[in-house]
């Protein structure tokens, strides 16, 4: 029972820790796009910064994945 | 259902890092199945580019073209643009970097092969040295002015110890968040295809109706998304070695902000 409950502490740590990187992830590329279709001519900064962004918005839920494995050993 | 269980269970095991001889690891150095990977990724990642300029022209033809293509990638799209001019000193660091990520990303989709980068231990290991590598370079390049750069100038004095706790602690994380991304992406997709490939092995044991769908959406699926990992081998490479140049290059323009 103890096991179990942990799993589910450790699935509601990925989760709901994913649904705020979820959203920056997808405003940084819809924002990129919005630039890139004003711009075109800047399409290739854009990009480089773009995926910049996406990789540090995406390291909170990466937070939270780490945190499920250690919930579930723990 | 406890059909599915156990197969994810045992899918499960098979990725687990074993032993060169089957057997569990023992000991912190023991070598296992994916150090075996990691050394075929070396010594591909050697050839690649020693074949590439074993005949070295002006005009590359075939093996040298390919090579020059991925060099001037990451020379125009990561090191000049994250970097400036001033970055193509690292450009070799740079490219062995990304081919090197690549080559172990790529090993995983070979059929029966595992990726390199598929242990925390591995990746973790990289973020440490880049975490040292780009510290090196910004004490090298900016001396102790280097450590100013973890207060900006301008925040109020009360500001100044909560902003330096935050910069230390954010500079600390960057080699986990490294390691640790290039490992979810890889160690999840390959969860993810082994699922579907379990779905149409459950399918075939019982064959129904209603399981010839699933099989039949399961190997389209299978297909897409064998597609999308090989896209999200090279989007990886391309993120860890654009973070390294956005690192290095944050070390570098230490003292002038």
């Amino acid at each position: 029972m103890e096991g179990s409950l942990n799993v589910l502490a450790a699935a509601i740590a990925f989760g709901v820790g994913a649904i705020s990187p979820a959203l920056a992830v997808g405003n940084v590329a819809g924002k990129a796009i919005e630039g890139m279709a004003r711009q075109p001519e800047m399409a290739g900064k854009i990009q480089t910064t773009m995926f910049i962004g996406m990789a540090l918005a995406e390291a909170i839920a990466l937070l939270g994945f780490v945190l499920a494995f250690v919930l579930q050993a723990a | 259902m406890d059909k599915l269980g156990y197969e994810v269970e045992k899918l499960l095991h098979h990725l687990e890092p074993v032993g060169l001889d089957g057997h569990h690891l023992e000991g912190t150095f023991a070598l296992s199945n994916y150090t075996f990977y990691l050394v075929i990724a070396l010594f591909l990642t050697l050839l690649f580019f020693v074949f590439a300029a074993r005949k070295a022209s002006l005009v590359p033809k075939g093996f040298g073209n390919l090579a020059e293509t991925g060099v001037e990638f990451v020379r125009n799209s990561i090191v000049s643009d994250v970097m400036g001019p001033e970055g193509l000193k690292y450009l070799p660091f740079m490219v062995t970097v990304f081919f090197f990520v690549l080559f172990n990303n790529l090993l995983g989709l070979v059929p029966g092969g595992l990726p390199g980068t598929g242990t925390v231990g591995t990746t973790f290991t990289w973020g440490l040295f880049v975490f040292l590598t780009y510290n090196f370079i910004g004490f090298q390049k900016n001396g102790i002015a280097y450590l100013k750069s973890f207060i900006p100038s301008g925040t109020p004095w009360w500001l100044q110890p909560l902003i330096l706790l935050l910069e230390v602690v954010s500079h600390l994380l960057r080699p986990f968040t490294l390691g640790v991304r290039l490992y979810a992406n890889m160690y999840a997709g390959h969860i993810i295809l082994g699922v579907f490939v379990i779905f149409i092995k459950i399918v075939f044991d019982q064959i129904t109706a209603g399981g010839l769908v699933v099989a039949s959406l399961s190997f389209v699926m299978l297909i897409l998304m064998y597609a999308f990992e090989l896209f999200v081998a090279f989007i990886q490479a391309y993120v860890f070695t654009i973070l390294t140049a956005v690192y290095i290059s944050g070390a570098l323009h230490a003292a002038d902000h």
